[in-house]
């Protein structure tokens, strides 16, 4: 086991700002705090090689996680260990073995060529000149982007910029990836070429890797096992597939019907979502889902057919709002 | 070692991709001096003395706390507090890479540009000007000076530092750094010696660590100090030294417990 998190809470403690310009003096003579609870209570554990996908709204908790996991946050209670370290210890051996990419901060040197960033960190991981060479131009050969090392990092775009980052970041092979929010602000195309090149990532050197993010296209493609967490709890962890079995009540069948069939008729068969002639989609039961597909067949005039699962984002938007009750 | 070295030499390419405003600073720096310069050049004129000084001396202490000022005061440590709060301090918590050797590279960086340019203006200056220097023979209390400045360094350093660790409590971390200036100002020695001032505030000003950022190498380098001084002094600033990195790591220790790297 790589990871293991056991009861882990952390808050933070929040200074509460009064309005107005009395409320600035009277703060600076009595501060009011409260503990804004991050995180409670949660444990799992991760094995070597998973790449595990962290999901919720903002504030989930999902970042203030990673930084337990990376030692950048002293936990409030519980227990977290990554290959065997207490991470906010922040041992160089445990250093040396983990990375952290953040899509919204940089290590690159702004001023500088990202080449010689990646200098710095061969000194600071102490990476011989021989592995150095091997594993950076594989990472730019997986990139794409030996063009633009030796270019001012101010000057190069937001993708390249990220790619750079995680060049950086992987430089000395970490056995642990933390990526928070790797592709918050890229375009599909280059989300796409991100997502691709984490999988290449993980399936090549087997490192074990955990991401938070708010694209649920990420997690989706990346992530076998997810783990969903909204207010500091993780509501469900598990595999992707199972999530969709176990929250999804509804299947979608798409209809395309060859002549006009009106409303009441089609509602008969299962509750319409929608209804755009030629197109009509029905929600059905998950179970119910091919006998209504095959009676579809056999009463209606159909030029094409189709069974979908509910897609992820609703699904999840589902676990969201049952747990907060308001279904 | 390598991973400082390496710092140091990107810092200086860094300050060269902002040629015109390092340049601009510089010469701020120059007009402030000679403000100061021809101030004491009319209050001492040539062949007498003011509070002990003559011309040629106060000359020489003005200048050389120019100089020293390149040396001692150049730093980035301001930074840190700025990395705090704005949460850059995880890229450095998250790599093997010590914090503060990491901004102690950077000032000397900064510090070697800095005196490379110093040396120029100064030299610029005390040929335009041919001001009457004191030049120390001495090699005894060259390498003194020496000694007292490396400290000086450090500890400043350390000052710099505690200053930047404000940011994990406040992100008010200027506040503070501004009243270090002034305090460095007049009682470091920047603008004037301070045993110029009446004898109660000179002596007290002597047990705190201000007057050994500055005044009290150059006043080693001038010769007016007797060696039991100058010990008693190099030793108040290893003491200094010593009390300061003791509070800056038990600061950092507790301030890393309140870190809550936020900005993300």
């Amino acid at each position: 086991m790589i990871i293991s998190v056991s009861n882990l809470s952390k808050y933070y403690q929040v200074h509460q700002k009064e309005p107005g310009f009395g409320g600035a003096i009277r703060s600076l003579f009595a501060r009011k705090y409260y503990d804004a609870k991050a995180v409670e209570d949660i444990s799992f554990s991760i094995d070597e090689g998973e790449l595990v996908g962290f999901i919720g709204p903002n504030g989930a908790g999902k970042t203030t996680t990673l930084k337990c996991l990376s030692g950048l946050l002293y936990p409030t209670s519980g227990e977290v260990k990554v290959l065997g370290f207490t991470p906010f210890e922040r041992k160089n051996q445990f250093l040396k073995q983990i990375a952290l990419v953040m899509g919204q901060k940089n290590q690159l040197w702004w001023d500088l060529p990202a080449q010689e960033s990646f200098l710095l960190n061969k000194e600071i991981y102490e990476i011989s000149d021989e592995r150095f060479k091997k594993t950076l131009s594989e990472l730019t050969e997986l990139l794409d982007v030996s063009d633009i090392l030796k270019v001012q990092v101010r000057k190069l775009s937001l993708g390249q910029r990220m790619k750079c980052e995680l060049i950086a970041a992987l430089l000395h092979s970490p056995k642990v990836l933390f990526l928070d929010e790797p592709t918050i602000g890229l375009d599909v195309v280059m989300q796409q070429k991100l997502r691709e090149f984490i999988q290449d990532y993980n399936q090549k050197f087997h490192s074990t890797i955990i991401l938070t993010s708010h694209y649920m296209k990420d997690v989706e493609q990346l992530c076998k096992r997810i783990i969903v967490i909204d207010r500091g709890k993780i509501l469900y962890d598990g595999s992707l597939e199972d999530i969709v079995r176990k929250y999804a009540k509804h299947k979608y069948i798409t209809v395309e019907l060859e002549k006009k069939i009106d409303r009441d008729t089609l509602a008969k068969l299962g509750e319409i979502k929608e209804y755009d002639f030629p197109k009509v989609t029905f929600a059905v039961a998950r179970d119910q889902s091919n006998k209504i597909a095959a009676k579809i067949l056999e009463d209606f005039p159909v030029a094409d057919l189709n069974i979908e699962e509910v897609n992820i984002e609703e699904v999840i938007r589902d676990v969201f709002s049952s747990k907060n009750g308001k279904v | 070692m390598r991973k400082y070295w390496l710092v140091i030499k990107d810092t200086w390419d860094e300050i060269l991709t902002y040629r015109l405003s390092f340049i601009v600073w510089r010469i701020r720096t120059v007009f402030q001096l000679l403000t100061v310069y021809f101030l004491w050049l009319v209050l001492i004129p040539q062949g007498s003395q003011l509070f002990g000084y003559t011309q040629s001396l106060m000359l020489t202490y003005i200048l050389g706390t120019a100089f020293l000022s390149s040396v001692i005061l150049a730093t980035r440590s301001y930074e840190m507090g700025e990395n705090i709060n704005n949460g850059d301090l995880s890229i450095f918590l998250i790599r093997p890479i010590n914090y503060f050797y990491y901004w102690f590279a950077r000032d000397i960086g900064d510090k070697a540009m800095n005196i490379s340019f110093a040396v120029i203006e100064l030299s610029i200056l005390v040929v335009i000007l041919k001001p009457p220097l004191f030049f120390q023979h001495d090699m005894m209390i060259l390498f003194l000076t020496a000694i007292s400045i490396t400290f000086s360094i450090i500890m400043h350093f350390l000052f710099g530092s505690l200053l930047g660790m404000i940011g994990f409590w406040s992100p008010d971390v200027w506040a503070p750094r501004f009243i270090f200036f002034i305090i460095i100002n007049f009682f470091a020695g920047m603008l004037f010696p301070i045993d110029i001032l009446p004898k109660a505030v000179a002596t007290f000003f002597q047990f705190t660590p201000f007057p050994y950022l500055l005044y009290f190498p150059i006043k080693i380098y001038l010769g007016q100090l007797n060696s039991s001084h100058i010990y008693v002094g190099i030793l108040t600033t290893i003491l200094w030294t010593i009390l300061l990195s003791v509070f800056l790591k038990m600061v950092w220790l507790r301030g890393l417990r309140f870190y809550t790297a936020q900005g993300h």
